[in-house]
């Protein structure tokens, strides 16, 4: 699974907030090892949120298994400097159904985020 | 011709490409590998080999990994 992550961006030193996850389909050649978010829904997620007043905050997408840790792919691949890249993954037992861990690309490396869960 | 280029998170800015110049050169002009990015006309992907015919196009840096 990959989408956009919409919501507020903040100041660098503030923080960014995540108020919707639209999903977007994988179009990778192979989707089961790789992921790329469908360039027309994209644009068009993209479109309908700043229409809205959103902002995009970044992206997400799953890992099947391992670390929720961006791989060596995703580094060669990163494109957005300053946005942030979320990687879920399975959980390991029945009170964790996935994880959620939060990276932004400075451009060089992932710089890991703390992902916080706020109640409206 | 010029084209007026929106790369997507970015802003846009005004090039002048030759008249025969295809959305590849379209995105190299606009400092874009064709490679990490989709050439978008109207919100539909183009062929990157296609001859730019539009006055307005949009680049989405590709979301993509493994």
């Amino acid at each position: 699974m990959c989408g956009v992550l919409i919501g507020s961006r903040a100041d660098p030193d503030e923080s960014d907030a995540v108020r919707d996850a639209r999903p977007v389909p994988n179009v990778a050649a192979d989707p089961r090892t790789h992921y790329e978010l469908d360039p027309e829904a994209t644009l068009a997620e993209i479109e309908a949120a700043e229409a809205a007043g959103d902002d995009v905050v970044g992206f997400y997408h799953s890992h099947p298994r391992g670390p929720p840790e961006p791989s060596d792919t995703d580094r060669r691949q990163a494109t957005w400097p300053g946005y942030v890249y979320c990687i879920v993954v399975p959980g390991s037992d029945e009170d964790e159904e996935f994880v959620v861990r939060a990276w932004r690309w400075t451009g060089e490396a992932f710089e890991s985020l703390t992902v916080e869960v706020v109640d409206d | 011709m010029d084209v007026t280029v929106e790369v997507v998170g970015e802003g846009e800015e005004t090039l002048a490409v030759d008249d025969d110049a295809t959305y590849a050169e379209l995105a190299r002009a606009a400092g874009y590998s064709p490679h990490e990015v989709s050439v978008l006309v109207d919100g539909t992907p183009v062929p990157e080999d296609g001859t730019v015919t539009a006055e307005r196009v949009t680049l989405l840096r590709l979301i993509k990994g493994g």
